[in-house]
Order: structure tokens, then sequence, then C-alpha cells
């Protein structure tokens, strides 16, 4: 035993290390091949050097979707990284019956996206619950057009992501809460500190790294949204495919059996760098952060 | 420093493993006129062969088990392995199967898919060892599997379908129009949109859907060019039926939702009453009624507008089998006018063979508007024709979708939108 031979250890990594090439490294590579061809589901296709990278950049529909990817990331970074904080101060607290608070603003969560979209597409069409009441309360005269305007379509989506998400990013905040120092409160409490002035100088503090990683994670589900968009224009990306995201335009040119998987696979290396660049941002802030 | 590159070489290897994946696919053969079979319709017919459906277990295992058995009786000495895949995902499964060489012998296709297998020479030109296959089948039918630009069948036609037109008789009356004489015509159903939004002050609709290649089709606008390599459908015909959606739409006799509605949006829309027209199959009534029981009796079917859609589902063989025989005579033996006929009655389609059409339970009607849709599904079907050319990709229709969408919003001209969906549709079949 003492004289353990020196591949040993790899053999015992063999299995992981296969599983982690075949599985998970391959076909990212073979994404990026694939994205120098013009290859269908059928068919490897021949090289097409850089003309699939030269189509999309005159690609009005991949101008939109980056448009809308990036609106839907800078609206959602702010609400979803600093209101369920909020929810999980207040629903921290030990009180009576705040198991059922914590409970409801998780069940968003566990619905199915498909399921909340739905529900959210008769909530919202011309003749659903919201322009329905508005009508009857004399709010409004006609339907707002949720469904069908290029701008309202992706608000819609845009708050039924926040809506969803909140609970969830309630419960991190909530496991991070309990790891900030209750002497620190009371520290502060006793030099005079009232609770807002506690939330500021202590809670944030102490959630900064929490704070951080929750924002790389709504910076890269934002960027990727499929779901909502999908589900609320039908699977038409809105009106001329101007609500299209860069996920729904891979989804749109890889399906069926005519699929233009090389586009498709140009489309991703695109989505792989505009996921970086705000992941390499906060992490930047991050390190500086926790310099200073 | 020199620590930092292989952390960034991690990270970015680690980000580009969320990239989705793809499977490179065997090297495009370039063929176009499909393979060829070695044997003909007479060799000796023994051994196994498999055979896949789309979605009939459990509601149809009996009647599949049945023929399977039939056939095995027919032919002493065949055994026949019977898959069925669920409904959805179907085009996955056989694209999986067709790039790992693992299509079944015999499998349901429906013109679409068959198109891009026989382009890749994955199926066999069934016409070439089965010359019979125009006498007995419908002639829609055998088109169905033939295709511009390639020499060859490609399929066996199984069962078809159409659609017609079905109409709210409480709304009609409401609107003060007479459901025993429906719109005929595309023009008679702008008309009468008119008539129910002005008499419900604007309460209720009649249309609500967007136009698509169909449409183009029935208004007489030629599709694709006659060689099948470039799409012409930007034509001033086009551009006026799309002028008149935008029309009515501005005038408010759709629904606003219409823009991003899914592809069965009007027939939801019907269900739920909140418009008096929709197309369907013969026995969409039962559907319609199932989902929502106040429509029973309301319904009243016509025949579909204009040219009716010819809908084909067929069997085709896979240029890999080993059984070449069994496969093809499986594929003739499932899609005989006996079994077509046996099928059609427990299913509500319509056989494809020749010798069905004198057959009494598609051509009389017991005066029920649900036996009535079937017989005017079964009567259309002699003038249906396939209105949307299968060379018609996904990413194809979406796009083409999406342009119309956007004129009938009134944001571009037609005329704009059918050139740019022209553009876009050549690019990606040239692709």
């Amino acid at each position: 035993m003492r004289h353990q031979r020196w591949f040993t250890p790899w053999v015992l990594v063999i299995p992981a290390l296969t599983w982690l090439l075949v599985f998970n490294l391959w076909p990212s590579i073979n994404t990026v091949i694939l994205s120098f061809t013009n290859a269908k589901p059928l068919g490897g296709g021949t090289f097409v050097g850089l003309k699939n990278f030269e189509t999309l950049l005159h690609d009005e529909q991949l101008r939109w979707a980056l448009l809308n990817s990036v609106i839907y990331m800078v609206v959602c970074l702010p609400f979803l990284t600093v209101l369920p904080l909020l929810l999980a101060v207040l629903v921290e607290k030990k009180l009576p019956g705040i198991t059922f608070f914590r409970t409801a603003f998780y069940t968003p969560v566990v619905a199915s996206a498909v399921v909340v979209a739905l529900i959210w597409q008769w909530i919202l069409d011309d003749r659903g619950l919201v322009n329905g009441l508005a009508e009857k309360l004399g709010v409004i005269s006609g339907p707002l057009p949720f469904l069908s305007d290029q701008w309202l379509l992706l608000l819609s989506a845009i708050s039924l992501t926040i809506w969803k998400g909140l609970g969830y990013y309630m419960i991190i905040y909530l496991a991070a809460l309990g790891n900030v120092g209750r002497e620190l409160h009371q520290a502060a409490a006793v030099d005079g500190a009232g609770p807002l002035r506690r939330f500021v100088h202590v809670t944030i503090p102490g959630v900064r790294g929490t704070m951080i990683l929750i924002s790389i994670l709504i910076s890269v589900s934002a960027l990727r949204v499929f779901s909502e968009l999908f589900i609320l224009s039908g699977g038409k990306g809105g009106p001329g495919g101007r609500d299209n995201s860069v996920v729904m335009l891979i989804q749109q040119y890889s399906q069926g059996f005519e699929g233009n998987l090389g586009y498709a696979s140009a489309l991703s290396i695109v989505l792989f760098f505009v996921t970086v660049v705000p992941m390499l941002i906060l992490a930047r802030l991050n390190r500086r952060g926790a310099e200073a | 420093m020199r620590r930092r590159r292989p952390a960034v070489v991690a990270m970015l290897a680690a980000a580009a493993l969320t990239l989705a994946g793809c499977g490179l696919g065997s090297e495009d053969s370039g063929g176009s006129g499909g393979a060829k079979p070695t044997v003909d319709a007479n060799a000796q017919v023994t051994g196994e062969v498999s055979f896949q459906t789309w979605a009939l277990k459990p509601k149809f295992t009996s009647y599949v088990e049945g023929v399977i058995k039939a056939f095995e009786a027919k032919y002493p000495g065949t055994k026949v392995t019977w898959l069925d895949q669920p409904g959805d995902g179907y085009d996955k499964k056989v694209l999986s199967q067709a790039s790992a060489g693992q299509l079944p012998d015999v499998t349901n296709l429906p013109p679409d898919f068959a198109l891009s297998l026989a382009k890749q020479n994955m199926l066999l030109d069934v016409a070439a060892a089965d010359p019979k296959i125009k006498d007995e089948y419908v002639e829609g039918g055998v088109q169905a599997y033939q295709y511009q630009g390639m020499d060859g069948t490609f399929g066996y036609p199984w069962y078809l379908n159409t659609d017609i037109d079905y109409w709210n008789a409480t709304k009609f009356a409401a609107a003060g129009l007479d459901v025993k004489n429906p719109p005929k015509t595309f023009d008679e159903l702008l008309a009468a949109a008119k008539v129910m939004h002005d008499k419900t002050g604007g309460k209720e609709y009649l249309m609500s859907r967007l136009p698509g290649i169909g449409d183009f089709t029935n208004a007489g606008v030629k599709i694709l060019s006659d060689d099948g390599k470039k799409f012409v459908f930007n034509t001033p015909e086009a551009a006026a039926l799309l002028d008149k959606y935008r029309d009515a739409y501005k005038a408010g006799y759709m629904p606003r939702d219409i823009l991003t509605n899914e592809y069965l949006g009007n027939s939801k829309l019907f269900t739920q009453s909140k418009v008096a027209w929709t197309t369907g199959g013969g026995n969409a009534i039962q559907d319609f009624v199932k989902d929502n029981p106040s429509l029973k009796g309301k319904v009243v079917p016509s025949p579909a507008l204009d040219t009716p859609p010819l809908y084909v589902q067929g069997l085709s063989v896979s240029a890999k089998t080993k059984n070449q025989a069994a496969a093809i005579a499986l594929a003739r033996f499932v899609t005989n006018a006996e079994n077509q006929a046996a099928f059609a009655k427990i299913v509500n389609i319509f056989p494809s063979t020749k010798a069905s059409a004198s057959d009494p339970y598609f051509s009389k009607s017991d005066g029920t508007p649900e036996s009535d849709a079937k017989v005017l599904a079964f009567e259309s079907l002699a003038k249906a024709k396939v209105l949307q050319p299968p060379v018609i990709s996904g990413a194809t229709n979406d796009f083409i979708g999406q342009q119309i969408s956007l004129a009938i919003a009134g944001k571009i001209s037609s005329q704009a939108a059918l050139d740019a969906a022209v553009a876009k549709a050549n690019q990606l079949l040239t692709q």
C-alpha cells in the first residue's frame, strides 16, 4: 500500500475524465467546428470558413436579439439583486406565520416555467385578467397590447422573470444572512445605528460576495432567456421576430431536419462571448471590492 | 501573471461547456435521385423487419398488432418488430436514428421528414420496386413523396387529411349572418368579418389567424421556381393578399393577439368561443365539444375556402434495410385499401387508396354535424392540394411568419415584408 504506483491516481481519474471529455468538452469543441461549416442535422456539411460569422454581422434578427438580451439583463439585474435581499431580510425574522410567507415567495420558483408563462399569457392577453379589470375599473378605454406590441411584450417577459426569480435568490440571500454575525448587528445597535444604517453598513457588506454571485447568475440567465419570451410570443419572437432572444434564434435555426447547425453554432459562439463579458466585469468588481 | 493564464483558459473552457453541443453527421452524399432498390415487388418475402409508427400506442395497439399478425400470416417466415414513438419530439427521434444509421426498415414519415432523408439517400425509391403504386394510390398522396429536382417516390401514402371550415352558429345569428350560407372564398370571409365586427360593436371576431404560405398558394401565387431552387412568392398578388389582411387587422376585424398566436391559435380561440370561424380536420367537432361542451349543437361545418389543404402521412423504407423485400411488402401491406379503410374508420382520417373512394362509410352522412363534417372532408380530398412545399424548413417558416406579422401590424409594407421573407428563405435554402 505504501508503494503506490505513479499511475494509480490516473487510473482512478479516467472514468470521470472520459465523461468530462466526451460529454462536456467535445460538444463544446464540436460547436466551434460546426460554426465554420454549413452542417445540417443529416449531413456534416462542408467548410465555409467565416461565412456564418459574416452573415451574422448583417443579421438584423441577431441585432434585435442582442438588444433584447442586453435590455433584459440591464432591467433584471438591479431588481433581482436588491428585491430578493429585502425579501430575505423581511422573512428572516422569526415571527409567527413567517413560514407561510417564505413558502409563498418561493412558490413561483418551483412552478414550471412553461406553466407560469402560459398563465401569464392568459393574464395579459387582450381579453385577459389585467385588461379586463383595468377596463372595468375605467382605467383604460381599450386593451393594452401586452402580447402584440414589441416593447410591452419584452416588458411583460421581464416582469415574469423578475416575479419568478425573486424567491430563488431570496433563498440564497437567506443562507448568506445566516452567516452575518449577530454580534455585529448588536454592536451597531449599541452604537446607535437604526435598522436602515444596520442594513447598509452591516447587512450589505456581510452579503457582498453573495450579491456579486447573484449578479453573475442573473446576468447569465438574462442573456440566455428563452422560456418566457418563447411562450409569451407564441414561439414566434413577437411581431417581426423583434422580441427574440439569442437562444430563441439558436433554437429557430437549429430545429428540424433542415436545421442550419452551422449558423446556429456561430450564434452559440456569439452568445458565449456575450455571456462571458458581464461575468468578467462582475468578477473584476468583486476582486477590487475584496482588495479594498 | 503566470498562474493567471491557466485560470483564464479553465474559465473559458468551463463557460464553453455551457454552450449547446451538436453532433457532426455523416458527409453530405449530394445525391439527387434517391436510393434505388435492388429487389422488385415479387421477390420472396421472409425474415425480420422493423416497423416504426408515430404515437399509435396505446390507443391503436390492437389495430396495429392485428395488421402485423395478418402480415406475418400472409408471409410465413416473417417477423415484424413494432416500435412506436411518442408524439412529441418525433422529428428528433427520427433524426437521431438516421444520424446513427439505425432508421427502422419501415418508418412513418410525413413528406417533409422524408424529403430530408431522401436527399441523403437514406430512403428507397419505392416506385422503382413497385411501379403499381401510381395506379393504386391517389395522385396527391403519391405526389407528396415526389420532390422537385429528385427522381423517385419516397414513401407509400398511408392516410390523408384535410381541413374544412367550422362556424359558430350562435355568433353568426347574433351578427345577423346566415350560418347556412357561410363564406366560400377569402373575400366573402372578409366581408362577413366586417359585418360581424360592425353588428356587434367590435366585440365579436370572425377571423383569427395570419396568412401563411398556404394562403399564398390558395391565392394563385407561385411559391417556388420551376426547378425548385428559388422562392418566388414576393409577387404583387401576394402583397395584395397581405394588404387585405393588414386592412382587416387595422379595422379591428381580428384580435390583436394573433400577431403572437401559435399555429393552432385560431382553433383554440374558436374552442373558447372567442371567434366564430376556424379550420380543422373532419373530426374536429368532437374535439371542440370535448374541450368546451357549451359548443354542442352550435358548430356548423362547410367546405374549406378556395382550395382545401392536403395533409399526407406515409410509410417510407430505409435504404439501409437488410431485408428490402419484406420491408417493401410490409409498407405496401399496411397501406393497402383494406387495412387503410379499417384504420380510417377508427381514427377519423381518410384512406389514400383509390379503391377506398366508393366506401359509403366516408361518402354518406347520417345527418349529424359530425357526420356531415366527415363527408365534407372526404369529398374535399378530391380537389385538395399540398399547399406548402416540404422544402420550407422550420427556420424559413418562422421568418416568413415574422415578416407577415410585421406587415399585418403595419410596421413595414407588404411588399417589403415579402421581399425580406424571400431573400431569407433563399439564403436558407442554399445554405
